[in-house]
């Protein structure tokens, strides 16, 4: 017995010792920005861990939101976002419903397929994407922008939904078939508040990738109109004398709405991205 | 109409967006890497495979390439380890681990331009965190700064790639850890299974399909990823970071090349196609014999 209790404890000391490794490693970069972003540039350039308090100020913050541009851009992003999560929604959501619900012919190959676009080199569709976005007179539009992320987010949420659909038993769909519901009814009156969690989380990951995106918004948007926090964050950071109380400040500014929508799903995240990965089993 | 007919148009819309968005993207994007087309000229003819053979002898493409591949194989093996070592300490019933974990993915949801900025910071000679924290530890000849250093800028956007994901393996192993049955354990632990036993032989097996979803989809996601190199880097110091993707950027959009570029982005599809096919054999073969 005695040395079942050692190893566990053991166990206790060495799990710690990771957890304690990992908030350093992968928290502290996140509060060191924020710490940052309350810094004059004087005292940021002192290369001081704690600086004496009155070197803490809210300027960073004041000149991003009323001297610079960024309150635009934090618009934009929000505008795609917002539109990019409800357009792929609605279409995966259809989507994944007729994968898992109905026998069609070719229906692994459509699978298949849809997972196969993951290989797809997206610096290689950029380039007829740009031409047709150009040709569609959508070049430097919301709608441009938006329909870039719409591709980018589609496969995967897709897959995703197909599997979390997967496990809500039929007899749900069945049962309310009989009672003479078609098949949106069905979907919106009987699935979708069962899978609720799974479309919080799928619009999640649409909401999160199309805001963190910066390949597309590089190409497809060409003036302020269309230029979202990504870009701007870059463009701060890559400036000759970099002013970095305020990229700070404009960063902290960028991470503060995906990490806020984080916290409303992050107890389903995982269960809900994984879902197509775990029913095979 | 019939039931099938009914699935079929739920489908549709998903199939033609990706039908005219990404299907015609990608063949036009082959047909274009056989062409000399400039983004800023008007006409453009058909080259045969000039474009391949000036790949061949181009000595960027083959850096880029063999840094892809390194930086490939090294994340995906480092995340799927640390996902493991990570997981299995979030496993534990201890105090404390329920709000390490609802926190600890924090950093796969915060935008790459963002991850970039934090780390240039810290990696900044003098006033960044990482040179601070050397300073202090007596090591003071390593200040420098690290994006810009020929020998750490790969590595450093390898850590890159830790810190976004091997939380998100970390979870990922966790939940299918969980859902292995208790009694497995249990039975292991009547044969007197050392820990060490019971990972490998209950625990590994376990999460078999879970390991096999992660390594795919990550082998293709970080081949084809292009903002960290090119949001820390862009590639430099000289080549010493660039990847495929990167150069087949700077191809299309600094040097306006894009029947180049699109020759280069050609052959990056056709590996991982290779790789995806031989992937899609073993997985086979493995489902048969069962």
């Amino acid at each position: 017995m005695s040395t079942t209790s050692k190893s566990k404890k053991i166990s206790a000391v060495l799990a710690y010792l990771i957890v304690f490794l990992s908030l350093f490693f992968f928290i502290l970069p996140m509060l060191w920005i924020i710490y940052t972003s309350f810094r004059t540039q004087a005292s940021i350039f002192t290369g001081k861990v704690f600086p004496p308090p009155e070197e803490f100020t809210l300027e960073n913050y004041q000149t991003i939101l009323s001297v610079t541009e960024f309150p635009r851009y934090f618009f934009n992003s929000i505008r795609i976002a917002a539109l990019v999560t409800l357009a792929s929604l609605v279409v995966s959501i259809f989507g994944a419903y007729g994968l898992s619900r109905f026998e069609l012919r070719g229906k692994n190959l459509m699978i298949m397929g849809i997972f196969s676009t993951q290989m797809f080199p997206q610096v290689l569709l950029i380039i007829p994407l740009y031409l047709l976005v150009f040709r569609l007179l959508l070049l430097d539009r919301v709608i441009g922008v938006s329909l870039g992320h719409i591709i980018l987010v589609l496969p995967f949420q897709v897959w995703m939904l197909k599997g979390y659909f997967d496990n809500i038993p039929l007899d749900l769909d069945n049962s309310a078939r009989i009672d003479g519901c078609n098949i949106l009814q069905r979907l919106l009156h009987v699935v979708l508040p069962v899978a609720a969690p799974g479309i919080m989380v799928a619009a999640f990951f649409s909401f999160v990738v199309s805001w963190g995106d910066y390949l597309i918004v590089s190409i497809i948007s060409q003036s302020q109109r269309t230029a979202t926090v990504t870009l701007v964050i870059k463009r701060l950071s890559g400036s000759l004398l970099i002013r970095w109380g305020q990229v700070a400040a404009a960063t902290v500014l960028t991470i503060v709405p995906t990490i806020a929508l984080f916290s409303f799903v992050q107890h389903r995240l995982v269960e809900g991205l994984t879902a197509g990965a775990i029913k095979e089993e | 109409m019939t039931e099938t007919r009914k699935g079929q148009l739920l489908i549709a819309p998903a199939l033609l967006i990706m039908a005219i968005f990404t299907l015609y993207p990608l063949a036009d994007g082959i047909r274009t890497a056989f062409t000399d087309q400039h983004l800023l000229k008007e006409t453009m003819k058909y080259v045969g495979w000039a474009n391949f053979q000036r790949i061949f002898a181009d000595e960027i493409f083959w850096v880029s390439l063999y840094h892809s591949v390194i930086l490939t194989v090294s994340v995906v093996l480092l995340q799927l380890v640390l996902g493991l070592v990570l997981a299995w300490a979030m496993k534990q019933k201890l105090p404390g681990i329920r709000l390490f974990k609802s926190i600890i993915m924090a950093s796969w949801v915060i935008p790459v331009a963002a991850t970039v900025i934090m780390f240039k910071f810290m990696a900044q000679p003098d006033i960044g965190l990482i040179n601070i924290l050397f300073k202090l530890t007596g090591l003071k000849g390593l200040n420098r700064y690290w994006f810009g250093d020929m020998h750490a800028a790969l590595p450093f956007i390898i850590l890159l790639h830790l810190w976004r994901n091997v939380p998100f393996y970390g979870v990922a192993f966790l939940a299918a850890m969980q859902a292995i049955p208790a009694s497995y354990y249990e039975a292991a632990e009547i044969d007197g299974a050392r820990a060490w036993g019971r990972f490998i032989h209950i625990t590994l097996p376990g999460i078999r399909g879970m390991i096999i979803v992660m390594v795919t989809i990550h082998v293709l996601w970080t081949f084809n990823n292009f903002d960290f190199v090119y949001l820390a880097t862009g590639g430099g110091p000289v080549n010493a970071t660039d990847v495929l993707p990167v150069y087949v950027y700077r191809q299309c959009w600094d040097s306006y090349t894009i029947g180049y570029g699109a020759a280069i982005g050609t052959v990056m599809f056709v590996m991982l196609m290779i790789y995806f096919i031989i992937y899609i054999r073993i997985y086979e073969k493995r489902a048969g014999a069962r």
